[in-house]
């Protein structure tokens, strides 16, 4: 069980719920890795998969960045601070965080597909010294779409080449405007030893994969997050495989070349 | 001295057995309905019910240790009067299961536990709650005739006098039935039978389970068929062509001795609530429906596809043999007779490969 | 003289494709068939073993009438006329698409009922119809039971053996002659005290798995996707394996279908478990007879009561 400490409206659908353990026990010994996930119960509503998306290296709270779309995430926004929620974690796989030392790192995210991308971006953020230059593109369809709009800054002054786009000209945008994709392309992060790792919408995933491709990078330089509708999140309900992997306990985490393997139901 | 593995129970004695077995377990048996006499299901058995050796159950005996419908746990929800908040307890969890036998299912229906148990006990996370069930439960089986028109254990690495699965196998002969133990499980259950079988009824036996056996042994292999599969994935022309007539319902799904997806929903009463395990099946359009809109399962060519990809080809990779029994159920009871056999077997049979 | 083949080949220049029936896996169960190829006509089947009601795949399969393709021609019998007519009527189906090749209906065969009375038991090679009778060969020897015997109970009670919507018409078989009390089943459960008819109803859908086969079997079910039962915003039947939920998907379903239901018996004969449902629904179209004259799936031009709004209509 959990109790809500702190929410942020990052965009109009899109919260972020701080969250602290009722139990100082399980506060003291958890641990997890970047990329792993909790499932979030609203009890007598149901449960659902959301990234970790505070660092390991921040414990202050957990955090879990959550968009209203369902029946969960609908209970979930009618929350208040100091409510109950219970929490499974961690679940799922973790970035490979230990072989992206010493190299180059490009981030690309759209919408609320930073969140995962945010859990490891800090992570590197606070042990900036493994990491050599730290890119991040991150585009929304308008500036009230892009999270954690508070924390560009801090990012910046860590030493991170922060791209911010848009879909189009916004009033008083004066960053970068077009289509993730797109700004990619125009940037062109140069692939030799680098690792690219990157979220957002299946339509937005399926264009930066090709882009990345064009650009020269290889199926091992590439990761992703994979969604799924889930409810047991421990490979037993047979719902969110995509050919033999199990999202819930083989992902969310894929490699690229892990992606290539799968059969192509997407 | 040698243990004691093998019995014999006269015809007349069975019903005698099966009120001693049900005093001191939850047993469970194939029998008529009452109301409908063609339906042969598995139900707790009750003195004076009669077994049926003779028709295929409609069901499977899953539900024992999978319920439709199993609480993982309850909770109440409320305002606590002091700060307003929504504080949720969780509540003492369900009772210990009781031990429980099923007894008289065919070698197909006992192999489903053995893709239970796969799935279930042998990944990343064991499933408590079957695990529970599963430790105080003893299958005996018994030898079938032979198959019907649906039926294809042979198939599938089986046969009707199968082992795999059974603590104890039942092999029926002119007087009764001869009982061999297969596990420990199944001395415990055989050692307290009085009388051993003749050497005449042991070989009526051999006779019979050597016939059994033989029944199916010039079908056509379904073991293979994962490379087919993987081929012929992105052939949807394929896969629209061969579900056209599927209805999409759960018949083949339920009804599956090891199919075993599910769901879990909270259902409430008030502030008080339970979070319910209850089954579900892949072949249903919301199954992978997803909140934003998306559905990566969206008809059910895409449906019928991972359902032959998982029983054939994911499961069947991952642990030898395919998440399917030869039970025939799928086939017998669908709607429009979907036969799961012919699909598997076409995904090999043509070079074309449309797009 | 018309034969099944000669009928469809006369109008194959008319269709994109022939909804029917082809051999199943075993001589007692004929499946769908979607014919494409001429070449396929010939495997098309008609018999009393054709069970299947072909119109269920038309609103939800094929939707939209899409200009320039030419009909979709369907086998149908009396029943399945009534659920074509039924379509037609609510507009789901376009009746300009269709092209239906009506089938005069002897009533169709119930495999449990053919099962119970034989007296061979070796597995059925051969099944074959003639003068009323129906002539099983099997690994045994052959036997003939009347056809009567062993009709399924929707056949038995059947108003309609005369398709009442066709466009050309096979007349291979005389319809079977419409019962004198159609309703005598329903009756005869009323007729019970109360208490009898709702441990009835407990009984039997005590062994309802929620599979929803009768919902998807039937042919104005198009709602199937998206089904109250299965919505949990706003929830309406929990998940749970208890009998009063079953009692209310069914419940539900047949509300869902009053007025329209043609009675074609699919939901009953598809039902794995074997529970009368057909009776709740025959219930609720006598329910429409008595009060409105109204019978669904007749006449294609006729309003639904139930989906229409008229002041002045009594009985509402």
């Amino acid at each position: 069980m959990a109790v809500i400490r702190d929410i942020v409206q990052e965009t109009p659908t899109i919260r972020t719920f701080r969250l602290a353990w009722k139990d100082p026990a399980i506060s003291a010994n958890f641990s997890f890795q970047p990329g792993q996930v909790g499932q979030i119960s609203v009890f007598g509503v149901g449960e659902s998969t959301f990234v970790i998306n505070s660092p390991p290296t921040r414990r202050e709270y957990l955090q879990f960045s959550v968009m209203r779309t369902g029946e969960v995430t609908r209970a979930l926004h009618q929350l208040n601070v100091g409510d109950t929620v219970g929490v499974r974690a961690p679940l799922g796989n973790s970035f490979p965080y230990t072989t992206m030392k010493g190299r180059d790192i490009l981030f690309i995210g759209g919408g609320i597909g930073m969140a995962p991308l945010r859990t490891l971006l800090l992570t590197m953020i606070d042990n900036r010294a493994d990491f050599g230059d730290i890119t991040v593109i991150y585009g929304a369809r308008s500036p009230e779409d892009l999270c954690y709009r508070y924390e560009f800054d801090a990012w910046r002054a860590a030493g991170v080449n922060l791209v911010l786009t848009v879909d189009r000209e916004f009033p008083g945008w004066t960053e970068r405007v077009g289509f993730v994709p797109t700004i990619l392309a125009e940037e062109a992060p140069n692939p030799y030893n680098r690792v690219a790792i990157t979220c957002g919408p299946p339509i937005m995933i399926k264009f930066v994969l090709a882009g990345l491709k064009e650009l020269g990078y290889e199926d091992e330089q590439i990761y992703t997050t994979l969604e799924r509708r889930m409810k047991c999140g421990i490979g037993l309900c047979g719902r969110c495989n995509i050919g033999g992997t199990y999202v819930c306990v083989d992902g969310p985490v894929f490699s690229g070349t892990a992606l290539r393997a799968m059969p192509p139901e997407l | 001295m040698a243990m004691k593995s093998a019995s014999f129970v006269s015809s007349a004695d069975l019903s005698g057995l099966l009120v001693r077995l049900a005093e001191k377990a939850e047993l469970w048996v194939p029998a008529p309905e009452d109301t409908a006499p063609h339906r042969v299901t598995f139900r707790p058995f009750q003195a004076g019910m009669d077994l049926d050796g003779h028709r295929l159950p409609v069901t499977s005996p899953k539900k024992l240790l999978f319920p439709q419908g199993e609480e993982l746990l309850r909770f109440r929800t409320g305002r606590s009067s002091s700060e307003a908040a929504m504080e949720t307890v969780l509540l003492e969890e369900s009772a210990d299961p009781r031990p429980t036998i099923v007894f008289g299912c065919r070698p197909c229906d006992a192999r489903g536990f053995v893709v239970f148990d796969r799935a279930f006990l042998q990944g990343p996370f064991v499933d408590p709650y079957y695990k529970a069930r599963r430790d105080k439960n003893l299958v005996v089986s018994m030898v079938c005739p032979g198959p019907d028109a649906a039926c294809f254990c042979g198939a599938v690495g089986s046969h009707p006098a199968d082992t795999q699965g059974s603590d104890v196998q039942m092999i029926p002969v002119s007087e009764g039935y001869v009982l061999h133990a297969l596990t420990e499980k199944g001395q415990e259950l055989v050692r307290h039978l009085e009388n051993a079988p003749s050497q005449a009824q042991e070989q009526e036996a051999r006779h019979v389970w050597e016939s059994a056996r033989r029944s199916v042994e010039n079908v056509v292999s379904l073991m293979d068929s994962a490379p087919h599969f993987r081929k012929r994935f992105a052939d949807a022309a394929f896969w629209r062509l061969h579900t056209e007539r599927c209805l999409s319902c759960g018949v083949c799904t339920f009804l599956c001795p090891t199919c075993y997806c599910f769901t879990i929903t909270d259902e409430t009463d008030g502030v008080q609530g339970q979070r319910l395990r209850s089954w579900d099946a892949c072949m249903f359009h919301h199954f992978t429906q997803e909140a934003s809109g998306h559905n990566p399962r969206p008809t059910k060519a895409e449906r019928f596809r991972n359902r032959v990809g998982h029983k054939f080809s994911y499961f069947a990779e991952k642990h030898g043999h395919p998440a399917c029994c030869g039970c025939g159920r799928c086939l017998r009871h669908c709607p429009v007779a979907m036969d799961i056999r012919a699909i598997v077997r076409a995904m090999g049979e043509t070079e074309d490969v449309h797009a | 003289m018309n034969t099944l083949q000669s009928i469809v080949a006369s109008v194959w220049d008319q269709v994109d494709m022939v909804l029917g029936w082809q051999p199943g896996y075993d001589p007692l169960h004929p499946v769908p068939a979607f014919v494409r190829d001429p070449k396929d006509i010939a495997s098309l089947i008609w018999n009393p073993l054709c069970a299947p009601n072909l119109s269920v795949y038309l609103a939800k399969s094929f939707k939209a009438p899409t200009r320039g393709e030419k009909k979709i021609g369907i086998l149908a019998k009396g029943c399945d006329s009534r659920s074509l007519t039924a379509l037609i009527q609510e507009g789901l189906v376009d009746r300009n698409r269709l092209l239906i090749i009506g089938l005069p209906c002897p009533g169709t065969v119930d495999p449990d009922a053919l099962t119970s009375v034989r007296t061979q038991s070796g597995p059925i090679t051969d099944v074959s119809f003639a003068d009323g009778m129906v002539q099983l060969t099997a690994t045994d020897g052959v036997e003939r039971v009347p056809l009567d015997q062993v009709l399924a109970r929707r056949c038995q009670r059947c108003r309609h053996p005369h398709p009442v919507l066709y466009d050309v018409l096979l007349e291979e078989v005389v319809p079977r002659p419409v019962p004198k009390d159609p309703f005598a089943h329903v009756k005869a459960l009323e007729n019970q005290p109360l208490e009898a008819r709702k441990a009835f109803w407990l009984r039997e859908l005590e062994r309802c798995l929620r599979c929803y086969a009768c919902r998807n079997a039937c042919p104005l079910c198009v709602c199937q996707d998206q089904c109250l039962a299965e919505s949990r915003t706003p929830k309406w039947v929990t998940q749970k394996d208890t009998v009063a939920d079953k009692f209310l998907f069914h419940m539900i379903h047949t509300l869902h279908l009053a007025g329209r239901c043609t009675e074609c018996g699919e939901c009953e004969r598809v039902c794995p478990m074997k529970i009368p449902i057909g009776l709740l629904k025959e219930k609720t179209a006598h329910i429409a007879m008595d009060l409105w004259g109204y019978e669904s799936g007749t006449d294609p031009a006729a309003q639904p009561p139930l989906l229409s709004y008229d002041a002045s209509v009594n009985g509402l």
